[in-house]
């Protein structure tokens, strides 16, 4: 059992401790990476020894240990790579008394080791770093998982990442590609002249979204707080003060279900553009996820979950109201001319507002058109009603400058001609805000940015913005199912 | 008054080094003498052209054919012609104006500028009170939406920014100007005067730059009437998109000459006045944009953070580190000693803390074999704010397996000292810890740094002798009375840990202002770091202070689970006992470290600390966009009251 081992392991780490080698070392001198040996003696023929002798140092965990009389091989993996410890009794012991039966004895699989010697490829192929030092950097406790791969209690992978790092090889090349992805972002952003910046993520009046936010108190000012549910007003400010080009990458939080796609804390990216537009939002967001796809696939075809997606041609571009009319027919781009027509203004006014065609245009999209998006697609000109933060379109009434970007059924990106207009900005959030008290009740009350308002007020630039979710696209290019997948410590129940 | 002058030299800094390393974005003064000598060029000739048009010794005929040939007996291309043939409309359009003009003015005597109502308006007949002012462009708003007229534009196209049009055309004449070349800028209108019924001057802004746009109704493509009408919408703050030809007046003054101006995005209310400014804390603070219009210094702090964090990034990123995200709400807070934030996940019916510290999960990335790991992110602390704390701030951790703290040490002093001089342009700058209005002192980057071993510097400082065993009740004893004696204040719980941490900052701190690092911390202080491999007691750690605060914390990583679990019982006793900032015990963490941490090193710097530095300033909230400020007396203040 794990404490009967761990029980044991005790004991070698006093072992150790009694031969004067301190099983918990204070660093390592490494000379190599694996991989960098691998690369450098890659032509080295099976059976043959580095000729020049040369010593080289590696460390990293050892994985599996066999012991054959005098002969033991061990499989040590680090950052970059593998390598085979060759350890021959009388060449370790000539240069380390005991050296063999401390191998032998003391170190386990899992332990953290430091091997010094020369470069050999067995005759079976195998590249080796021939033994002579070895050293117990850190004596582990607790042995390895047996059976890793498969596993059926897939919380476990996620409570225990550290395993799930150790033991799959995937999993580590998900969070390096996730890196990947996110400072690839970065760089295509800076390029542009964007400039990266900070925005608080405890806000007295969350807003920027329709979303249940995290409360909390701050003592010394004895006042509630909550999480940041976007970053979107706060940038705008900023785009008011005069950066032209900002953006922020960073962690927003929803106080919503767990799901395959969704964990309470995620990272957004959302980027705002003087002088630019929807259109605008649109190019920029086929280049940004283009490039992506290239740096961490190689191409802009991939595939996910066993359905290719083409990044490589100019997504699809269509209105919602058009994709709703191809599902079932339901002509709303009509029916909104029909409801303008409608008598007095009075009277169109309360045919729109009951409670909205915007809201059943949406669900009808939601309810038929968004799962069938498969390739990139961007779905155009959001009703008004759902797009309080969103320009109205410069032609068609009733509808906004808005998309989203769907690839795979889900969203992945947001993006508007953002609303400057103050007037129409402060009655769209107390039409939300009003809708948004009656649905919840006392329970979640919310207030108007006023000060939001206030900076409109000051003059905002005409902007384009655009909000991409770094989780889902990262899902999506590493060709993982679920969000927690690609979350080093997904929120657990 | 002081406080601006001394921020402007800052700035000034500032932009030379911006402008020095953002090679693409902002070309160096080399990179870009061939398009000035481009267009020095073009413009020679197409004086001497015109020259020679007027002298008479080479006429264009009216159509092009194929042997036309120009003034020196060469074959002129059909777009050679056609722009020769335009050029020579204008020309004479020009001559035609002037002339009609001349007659006019001989004919009539000026007529004074107010007379009629077509007269241009600018700053001198602004409305000058606030409410009357907004409401007044409310109206004028509300009256366009009537008219049918959008006053917010979707789109205006931008075909070059401020700082290039003054890279590009910087380099003009006096009086000069390229009435062939179309350009379109967009920006802030800054200030705004008419001189006589027929040319306005503004003041142009965006980027942090200046540039003046010399409204002519003669260069417009509208009728005098129509022109009027246009500028007089256009007040002082709002945003415009002017589409025209670049020059300089004839005082030297950049220009942008309009043919079309338009306006963007009114601003409703009265800006704050060119000649006072902003001055006001809590406003500044409080509406950060208006700061960010008014002040230009202000706008360079965020730069210079930016390239801070840039800097960081960068530096890890070519020594192979990954960047990461681990969460930033938990079951429990740890890493550090702090109170959290507590708030609630509804569906899971979970309490959260908010982390204070990424430090047990960077440490289980490197357990799961990811060597180099750092996180650059907000923490959360939920402390009292002051002139160095703000409840969120920004820090960066790594953690390099198979390194110590003397290796981070090396590496400490190169990033900042590297980073010191790429921002700074020398690794001695100039602070003024007290605010602009007193002394400034010098900081000296240069490396080494001085190394202070925490024990044995105070028993030099104090001329005694700590007991070897820290942990005892006598050297808890000793250090109260040490406190006593030295009149250093230490509030309860007077533990051991705490009376070091206060002799320290007393008289250790007080001597770091070049950056100076003290090393070899006592293990009841550090329960994270690993003890110290020659010095009983003490732990493998160092503080790094600069103007006597602390920037850098790194240790060599405890990776002993039993030790490990022994210290964090320690940090429990001490929580009971009435420590609230001690640590909790974090049980996933300790399991994870059965399973084996290499040796590692682990070191944090803080983000806003070094931005203050940087930027010469002694007040956090100068470096956050949006600091936390305490809620108005008055309650939330309505935007149009």
């Amino acid at each position: 059992s794990p404490e009967e081992i761990r029980d044991v392991r005790l004991k070698k780490v006093q072992d150790l401790r009694g031969l004067g080698q301190e099983p918990y070392a204070y660093g390592f001198d490494r000379t190599h990476f694996t991989k960098d040996l691998q690369d450098l003696y890659a032509s080295l023929p099976n059976g043959a020894e580095d000729e020049a002798g040369t010593l080289v140092a590696v460390a990293g965990r050892v994985l599996a240990k066999r012991v054959m009389g005098k002969l033991a091989f061990l499989s040590l993996r680090d950052d970059k790579g593998q390598i085979q410890l060759y350890v021959d009794r009388t060449r370790l012991d000539a240069s380390q008394n005991e050296g063999f039966n401390t191998v032998k004895g003391l170190v386990d699989v899992g332990d953290i080791v430091g091997c010094s010697g020369t470069v050999k490829r067995t005759e079976k192929g195998e590249l080796s770093v021939v033994a002579t030092g070895m050293q117990v950097l850190t004596k582990s406790l607790l042995p390895l998982p047996d059976k890793w791969h498969g596993l059926s209690d897939v919380e476990k992978r996620y409570r225990q990442r550290y395993l799930d790092l150790i033991m799959t090889a995937e999993v580590r090349d998900t969070f390096r590609a996730r890196s990947r992805i996110i400072s690839t972002l970065r760089r295509q952003l800076e390029d542009r002249g964007f400039i990266e910046v900070e925005t608080p993520v405890l806000e007295s009046v969350a807003g920027g979204a329709d979303a249940r936010p995290f409360r909390t108190f701050h003592n010394s000012l004895g006042r509630d707080l909550t999480l940041r549910i976007a970053t979107e007003l706060h940038l705008k400010r900023m785009v008011v003060g005069g950066f032209e080009r900002v953006f922020e990458l960073g962690r927003v939080f929803r106080n919503e279900g767990l799901s395959s796609r969704h964990n309470p804390e995620f990272t957004s990216v959302e980027i705002y553009q003087a002088y630019a537009d929807y259109n605008d939002m649109m190019n920029l967001t086929e280049e940004l996820i283009r490039v992506c796809a290239m740096e961490v696939r190689g191409s802009a075809q991939v595939s996910y979950q066993g359905v290719a997606i083409d990044f490589s041609q100019p997504f699809r571009r269509v209105t919602m109201a058009d994709l709703v009319r191809e599902a079932c027919g339901l002509d709303f781009e009509a029916a909104m001319a029909a409801a303008r027509q409608v008598g007095s203004a009075e009277a169109a006014a309360a045919v729109r507002s009951a409670p909205s065609l915007g809201h059943l245009l949406n669900e009808m999209f939601e309810a038929v058109g968004e799962a069938g998006l498969v390739q990139p697609t961007f779905v155009l000109e959001h009703p008004v009603e759902i797009s309080p933060l969103a320009k109205p379109h410069r032609s068609k009434p009733g509808v906004t400058e808005r998309f989203e970007l769907f690839i795979y059924g889900r969203e992945h990106a947001n993006a508007f001609s953002e609303l400057t207009d103050p007037v129409d900005q402060r009655a769209r959030f107390e039409a939300q805000v009003a809708r948004h008290n009656a649905a919840f009740q006392e329970r979640q009350k919310v207030a108007l940015d006023t000060d939001f308002i206030a900076a409109l007020e000051y003059g905002m630039p005409p902007t384009g913005g655009l909000g991409i979710g770094v989780d889902r696209l990262v899902m999506l290019l590493t060709d993982s199912p679920s969000i927690r997948d690609v979350i080093a410590f997904p929120t657990m129940s | 008054m002081k406080r601006a002058g001394h921020l402007f030299i800052t700035s000034l800094r500032v932009i030379t080094c911006r402008f020095a390393s953002k090679g693409a974005h902002f070309p160096s003064a080399a990179a870009l003498r061939p398009a000035w000598a481009t267009s020095c060029v073009l413009a020679e000739s197409w004086r001497r052209h015109v020259s020679e048009m007027a002298t008479g010794e080479y006429v264009l005929p009216e159509q092009w054919s194929e042997d036309l040939k120009d003034e020196n007996g060469e074959p002129m291309s059909k777009s050679e012609f056609k722009r020769r043939q335009k050029a020579q409309r204008l020309a004479a359009e020009k001559a035609e104006k002037e002339a009609a003009k001349a007659a006019a003015a001989a004919a009539a005597p000026p007529k004074p500028a107010k007379e009629d109502g077509a007269a241009l308006e600018d700053d001198a007949s602004e409305i000058t009170d606030p409410t009357a002012y907004f409401e007044n462009r409310v109206r004028y708003v509300n009256a366009k939406k009537a008219k049918g007229i959008n006053p917010y534009p979707h789109k205006f196209h931008v075909s070059m920014s401020l700082p290039d049009y003054i890279a590009k055309y910087g380099s003009l004449e006096s009086g000069q100007q390229e009435p062939e070349t179309t350009v379109s800028v967009a920006g802030r209108i800054f200030s705004k005067r008419a001189s006589g019924s027929k040319l306005l001057f503004y003041d142009l802004k965006a980027d942090g730059v200046k540039i003046q746009i010399m409204a002519d109704a003669r260069n417009s493509d509208l009728s005098l009437e129509a022109f009027t009408a246009v500028h007089n919408e256009c007040k002082r703050g709002d945003i415009v998109g002017v589409e025209g030809f670049p020059g300089k007046s004839k005082k030297g003054e950049l220009s942008i000459f309009p043919r079309k101006f338009v306006l963007l995005s009114p601003c409703l209310h009265m800006p704050p006045s060119a000649h006072f400014g902003l001055k006001d804390q809590e406003t500044r603070y409080r509406q950060r944009y208006l700061d960010l219009i008014v002040n230009t210094d202000v706008r360079n702090i965020f730069y210079t953070r930016s390239r801070i964090i840039q800097f960081v990034r960068r530096f890890l990123d070519t020594r192979g580190f990954l960047e990461v995200e681990t969460p930033m709400m938990n079951m429990i807070p740890g890493g550090a000693a702090a109170r959290p934030f507590i708030t609630h996940h509804n569906d899971l019916d979970m309490k959260l803390y908010m982390r204070i510290a990424p430090e047990l999960f960077l440490k289980m990335l490197v357990i799961g074999g990811l060597e180099r790991v750092y996180e650059i992110g907000r923490q959360f602390r939920n402390e009292g704010i002051d002139l160095t704390h703000n409840p969120e701030f920004t820090t960066c951790e790594f953690y390099q397996a198979y390194a110590d703290y003397k290796d981070l040490l090396g590496m400490t002093e190169s990033l900042i000292s590297q980073m010191v001089l790429e921002i700074k342009g020398s690794y001695k700058i100039q602070y003024h810890p007290e605010g602009p209005e007193k002394p400034s002192i010098e900081i000296d980057f240069t490396p080494p740094w001085r190394r202070i071993s925490m024990v044995s510097g105070l028993e030099e400082c104090l001329g005694i002798k700590l007991p070897t065993d820290l942990e005892s009740e006598e050297a808890r004893q000793l250090l109260i009375d040490l406190c006593a004696k030295h009149d250093v204040n230490c509030p309860a719980p007077q533990t051991t840990a705490r009376l070091l941490d206060k002799l320290v900052g007393e008289f250790l701190e007080e001597q770091c202002v070049n950056p100076t690092f003290i090393c070899d911390h006592p293990q009841l202080m550090s329960p994270l770091a690993k003890w110290h491999r020659e010095l009983p007691n003490m732990t493998e750690r160092f503080e790094l202070f600069i103007n006597k605060r602390e920037v850098c914390n790194a240790y060599t990583e405890l990776n002993d689970p039993i030790k490990q679990r022994e210290l964090f019982q320690d940090q429990a006793k001490a929580k009971s006992a009435g420590d609230d900032e001690a640590m909790f015990i974090d049980e996933t963490f300790c399991t994870a470290l059965e399973y084996g941490l290499p040796p590692t090193g682990g070191w944090g710097l803080g983000i806003d600390r070094m931005t203050m530095l940087l930027t010469d300033t002694c007040n956090i909230k100068e470096v956050l966009l949006f600091p936390a400020m305490k809620p108005e007396e008055t309650g939330p203040k309505e935007a149009d009251s």
